[in-house]
């Protein structure tokens, strides 16, 4: 499902990517782990297509990410879920507009972008707070009106940066229970983390980064 | 599916103008204040054509004929410029109606003619030309041709004037082009500009339609519409203001500011439309050159 090869990414003098090679297959879940600069963040962001390798070759679903043109990697990325650190939620919608948000840049039919929405926002337990904005909500609702929307299109792929960063144990521990049931359903699952509770009661592939290098698997 | 979406980019591009009112509202004004100008000058050079056309309809022609010219010359030359299409004789006049007409017009003066020995005016056909706008090329052939018969002393009919009727029209039609164009250039840095605005104001929204999977033209046709509706509205507020201030400088009150015999009208309706349709394309295009670098997340 994503394969890495020979990737290098540079931010100017500094290297953020040094000749990494990842292959995830399809239906699998995996960690990345690392301290905070090992490069997670970016290998994420490379393999969303949000920023271009400076070498290598990234092949998702078998496109590779650096021959594709601009409005095939629009089109890509609505088969890839991503979840963001900072959640990049819009505070001037509500949430069921924030997570509706994924379905109407398809085009796809109101009724369709409704009864979807709906659905994914009971998934996550957020279905009483559709009218709500997301600063009223805690942290742990926003966290998961990002997830709603990074499920909402069915991806093949669910990318996840820190989903669980600024929650509660207990919240973690009901992200982590949501993000099992969608790999449950076939759903390709990448997680960056540098939380060691999340790691250490899991029997998942692990892979771990330093300085932009995997430096082992678990 | 881009028809389906028709009422989202509608909804946004409303919303982007609600959301960014003061901007738009100040876009608008220097916008409508920019097509008014234009407007007007566009609303002095059809009045000004208008009343120079008809100043040309009105042009005559002098016949002077010779003293000893034979009866049947005279005919011939009477008979040959009412054959022209656009051409009528006013009057003849006489030698001796040339000579009280030059007395009436002396008034007081007209002693200085009491020592003439006889009468040194020569008799001549005053004619008047219609359309003249069609003609005006072929009064020299006029001219020409009725040097060349028999009985004519001389023709005069106002050449330069002519000539400098149809340079000032080039001048104000040049004038006009120079103020539209940088008029025009004007408007597109001032929707430019405005609609770069309302894209700061949605950059977030904007990175984040990208990051769920928006192509560059689902976020790019609600800017788009925002400018052709900045621009209709400033077109359609420009042509309002523009026939209110006609309807204040009616030809009533142009006869009252002692400009009686002027009547001045409202620009035709091709160049209304006009108006709009370059307001619109300039929103358009201004909102082109402000989207253009804005997709690169």
């Amino acid at each position: 499902m994503i394969q890495v090869y020979r990737l290098f990414k540079y931010f100017g003098p500094s290297i953020a990517i040094r000749d990494l090679n990842l292959r995830v297959r399809e239906g699998e879940f995996v960690f990345l782990t690392g301290p905070s600069g090992a490069g997670k963040t970016t290998l994420l962001r490379l393999i969303f297509g949000a920023e271009r390798p400076t070498s290598g070759h990234i092949i998702i679903n078998g496109v590779n990410l650096s021959r594709i043109s601009r409005l095939k990697l629009d089109l890509l990325r609505r088969k890839i879920g991503f979840v963001f650190q900072d959640f990049k939620l819009l505070s001037k919608k509500t949430v069921f507009e924030n997570v509706a948000l994924a379905l109407e840049v398809t085009g796809e039919r109101p009724g369709l972008i409704r009864k979807k929405t709906r659905q994914t926002l009971r998934l996550v337990g957020l279905a009483e707070k559709e009218k709500a904005y997301p600063l009223q909500l805690s942290g742990g609702e926003q966290q998961r009106i990002a997830i709603a929307r990074a499920l909402v299109k069915d991806p093949l792929i669910l990318l996840a940066d820190e989903p669980t960063g600024n929650l509660d144990p207990d919240l973690t521990k009901d992200i982590m229970i949501l993000f099992r049931s969608i790999h449950i359903k076939g759903t390709t699952v990448v997680v960056a983390t540098h939380s060691r509770e999340l790691l250490e009661d899991t029997a998942q592939r692990t892979v771990f980064l330093h300085q932009g290098k995997i430096t082992g698997e678990k | 599916m881009t028809l389906r979406l028709l009422p989202y980019f509608f909804k946004q591009a409303l919303n982007n103008i609600s959301n960014n009112r003061l901007v738009h509202v100040i876009s608008l004004g220097t916008t409508v204040v920019s097509l008014l100008i234009f407007g007007t000058f566009l609303l002095l050079f059809v009045n000004l054509s208008t009343w120079i056309h008809g100043w040309g309809q009105a042009m005559s022609m002098n016949v002077y004929l010779k003293d000893d010219i034979s009866e049947s010359d005279r005919a011939k030359i009477s008979a040959f410029i009412q054959d022209l299409p656009t051409a009528k004789i006013e009057r003849f006049i006489s030698k001796q109606q040339a000579l009280r007409d030059l007395k009436s017009a002396l008034g007081n003066h007209a002693g200085v003619l009491e020592g003439l020995s006889g009468n040194p005016l020569p008799a001549s056909f005053e004619v008047v030309f219609t359309n003249l706008e069609d003609q005006k090329k072929d009064l020299l052939g006029i001219k020409q041709a009725l040097e060349k018969m028999a009985g004519i002393a001389e023709i005069q009919y106002s050449e330069e004037w002519l000539h400098q009727f149809e340079g000032l029209i080039s001048i104000i039609r040049l004038v006009g082009f120079i103020i539209g164009g940088l008029l025009c250039i004007a408007i597109l840095f001032i929707v430019t500009n405005t609609i770069k605005l309302t894209i700061y104001s949605r950059r977030e929204e904007i990175e984040i339609l990208k990051l769920v999977g928006a192509t560059d033209w689902f976020v790019k046709i609600p800017f788009l519409l925002e400018g052709m509706i900045q621009g209709l509205l400033s077109g359609a507020f420009a042509l309002l203001m523009l026939y209110l201030g006609y309807s204040l400088f009616s030809a009533k009150k142009m006869q009252l500011l002692g400009f009686a015999g002027f009547s001045f009208t409202f620009i035709p309706a091709e160049y209304a439309i006009s108006i709009v349709l370059i307001s619109l394309i300039l929103g358009l295009l201004g909102c082109f050159i402000a989207v253009g670098r804005f997709f690169e997340v």
